[in-house]
């Protein structure tokens, strides 16, 4: 794959390619834009005020990084209105892991949840350095700078929060809720799609490939932590639809979603309907001009 | 062991690092850095802690402040005039300050 | 040191920790400082809900950012007031949370609706740095440290919200009315911000007698006035007849107090408005949902307090 041909830019690609870049690309937006939505909620709620800030950070870094991969659909044509705040709430991508509401008080949820996006993140993004679509590769690094605190921040959380008994069995039962939700980041949104997305090199790994390198990551490092992962079930080799660890009903990556979901979308994008906007303010400067 | 001294000019200013000391335990390094650090300088108040209890991160360790635009979070991204002094001066250091940064980073 | 010395050496940062503080100094500062960082997480408590409305990609992650900064500001200010050795800051959170810690009235009211944000974000935050800025002279070192901080960052969040205000009253006819009448509901609290005339006002002379703060609230009140009134009007903001403001020759304002509700204004003091009710009570339900960490962290705490090499004392 590494060998692909490099893509044409944004303008001249035929339709079938254009097609599986923006689907890529609605992957990795609507996943960092709903984790964030998430994330956010813990904002003058965290367990202390140090907390409560470094968790409001990297909910403001994955939000930047929605706004790097949103600014490249719109080269494509359809404005931010059109790709976050009128876009009907049933044709969004994201991984169901990251529309789940959280518990209150449930501090096991978000850091669990950080540390399964952030490792498959780090995949994926691995996946794209050398994307045969330059607009992609280009803003890569960028938003790698930022995942070292994450992963760093979520496993340092883990390692403190499984010392103890009522932690451990916070951090479990997050973790037999999320796991199978964890799962749906790799589920494909259309099979035919995925695999032009393979055939075109836009990114270097498959699906398949990306959640065995995450389950060969994250099962050991859990069950180091003296979590356990019903992992005793699931086929030597991982295949794609996951026999042995269920997932569940709503993938979100071909639109299914939870009902939570869309009192989520209901809340964003409240102010915008009430105000009947068509437009959205820009603040910063076109990435591009960065 | 190794004590780092602190060092504030004045009352009422911030205590900075100035260098750092060789003693047995904090009395004596207290009374070596004021010969060392607080014989010339002009000097207010010394602070010392053991080196080893000083924890680190760096540029090599970490990307501060972020490596995509967070310009959302200064003063000099709203084009507006300022409303008060207080607001104007605010923003000057907010300008100043991710100069340096920007600097930092090249 | 006795409060008599206090007076005297009383100027801008002169005492420290280190410092031997008379018990009424040190209480004194200790209930101004613990007001202000009880504010900022209850002002952050108000704003929050506007992280997730907001209408864009960018107002979000600016609403982020400001509701980020304010807690950074709570957590500089409970320092500068645990600093003091009256009470710790697990303490004070905890009064915050029962009901006994008290902060500025404007946060003890609902906020409803994007067009109330810059109520807040443009004209409390605006009064707020008004006063922070004469906070930098304030007598207690640490608090005078934390306001360098929290103005520094602070100039972010009055333009952030005048961009807001400049965006609505440029908007949809809708938008503009929707403004104005969000600016009339709030616009009397805001004036209230600075509390009663000085001669009404309990606790001033003690601080500004021992330098806790260095202007008055009338004093305060007038540069505020001064210069957000001209931008109020700019924006097209029509300011309500009431509370009557006259504009004296030399430029300063007297406002007519009879015209303010003060009983409202006592009662929230009071923490005893509806909205106060509200407001703590959601705190103290979200704060005791994560108590279970905070206690993990403590025994990881403990433990861990013996792998750390001590240093010879």
């Amino acid at each position: 794959m590494a060998s692909a041909e490099q893509l044409a830019g944004p303008d001249e690609l035929s339709e079938e390619e254009q097609e599986a870049v923006e689907t890529l690309l609605f992957r990795l937006a609507d996943d960092e834009f709903v984790v964030a939505e998430r994330y956010t909620e813990w904002q003058v709620r965290a367990p202390t005020l140090e907390s409560d800030l470094a968790l409001a950070n990297i909910a403001q870094d994955e939000l930047g990084h929605a706004r790097l991969w949103y600014d490249l659909l719109q080269d494509f044509g359809p404005d931010e209105p059109d790709l976050i705040w009128e876009r009907p709430a049933g044709e969004w991508r994201h991984s169901t892991l990251t529309e789940l509401p959280f518990d209150e008080g449930d501090w096991a949820d978000p850091i669990l949840r950080s540390y399964l996006y952030d490792v498959a993140e780090e995949i994926r993004l691995e996946a794209l350095v050398d994307s045969s679509y330059a607009r992609i590769r280009d803003r890569v690094g960028k938003i790698q700078g930022e995942e070292d605190y994450h992963r760093e921040h979520a496993e340092n959380w883990l390692e403190r929060l499984t010392d103890d008994d009522e932690g451990t069995r916070r951090v479990q039962q997050a973790l037999d809720k999320l796991l199978p939700y964890a799962l749906t980041i790799f589920a494909p949104a259309d099979e035919e799609i995925e695999a032009r997305i393979d055939e075109l090199g836009l990114r270097t790994m498959s699906l398949a490939d990306m959640r065995e390198e995450w389950l060969d990551t994250v099962v050991p490092y859990l069950e180091g932590l003296g979590l356990s992962v019903d992992e005793a079930e699931l086929p030597e080799q991982y295949d794609t639809h996951h026999e042995g660890l269920e997932l569940p009903d709503e993938l979100g990556r071909d639109q299914s979603h939870t009902d939570d979901w869309d009192d989520l979308y209901d809340e964003f994008t409240n102010t915008y309907r009430d105000l009947d906007r068509s437009e959205a303010t820009r603040i910063m400067k076109d990435p591009d001009e960065e | 062991m190794i004590w780092e001294v602190f060092r504030q000019e004045q009352a009422g200013d911030y205590h900075t690092h100035c260098g750092n000391v060789h003693a047995p335990d904090r009395e004596m390094a207290l009374l070596f850095a004021e010969i060392q650090h607080g014989r010339r300088k002009p000097t207010n108040s010394l602070w010392v802690a053991p080196q080893e209890e000083i924890g680190e991160v760096d540029t090599e360790d970490a990307e501060f402040g972020g490596t995509t635009d967070k310009s959302y979070r200064w003063a000099q991204t709203y084009s507006f005039e300022a409303a008060a002094e207080e607001v104007a001066e605010s923003e000057n250091e907010q300008v100043q300050a991710e100069a340096e940064r920007q600097r930092g980073d090249d | 040191m006795d409060i008599e010395e206090v007076k005297q050496r009383a100027g801008p940062r002169e005492f420290s920790p280190k410092d031997d503080l008379p018990e009424k100094y040190r209480k004194a500062a200790t209930r101004m400082i613990q007001f202000h960082a009880n504010s900022e997480i209850m002002g952050a408590y108000l704003e929050r809900p506007f992280i997730r409305e907001a209408p864009s990609l960018d107002r979000k992650l600016a609403f982020s950012a400001k509701v980020q900064d304010e807690i950074g500001h709570g957590q500089l200010l409970y320092r500068a007031a645990e600093s003091l050795g009256i009470k710790d800051r697990e303490q004070m959170l905890d009064e915050l949370a029962n009901g006994e810690g008290k902060f500025l009235n404007c946060f003890h009211y609902p906020m409803d609706s994007w067009v109330e944000t810059p109520m807040i974000a443009f004209f409390v935050d605006g009064a707020a740095m008004r006063r922070q800025a004469t906070l930098k002279q304030s007598s207690w070192e640490p608090y005078a440290h934390a306001m360098d901080k929290v103005c520094f960052e602070e100039g972010f969040h009055v333009k952030h919200g005048e961009a807001i205000l400049y965006e609505l009253m440029t908007g949809s006819k809708s938008e503009q009315e929707r403004t104005q009448a969000a600016f009339e509901k709030w616009w009397p609290r805001i004036i209230q911000f600075f509390g009663p005339t000085d001669d009404k006002s309990t606790h001033h002379d003690f601080s500004a007698d021992v330098g806790l703060k260095t202007m008055t609230n009338d004093e305060l009140r007038n540069a505020f006035l001064n210069a957000y009134i001209p931008k109020a009007e700019k924006y097209g903001l029509e300011i309500p007849d009431t509370p009557r403001i006259r504009e004296n020759d030399d430029g300063t304002y007297e406002v007519e107090e009879d015209d303010l509700d003060w009983d409202e204004f006592f009662t929230i003091a009071k923490n005893d408005a509806p909205g106060s009710h509200e407001q703590i009570g959601k705190r103290n339900r979200t704060q005791e949902a994560v108590e279970w960490v905070r206690n993990s962290m403590d025994g990881w705490e403990s433990k861990s307090a013996g792998k750390t090499p001590q240093a010879a004392d």
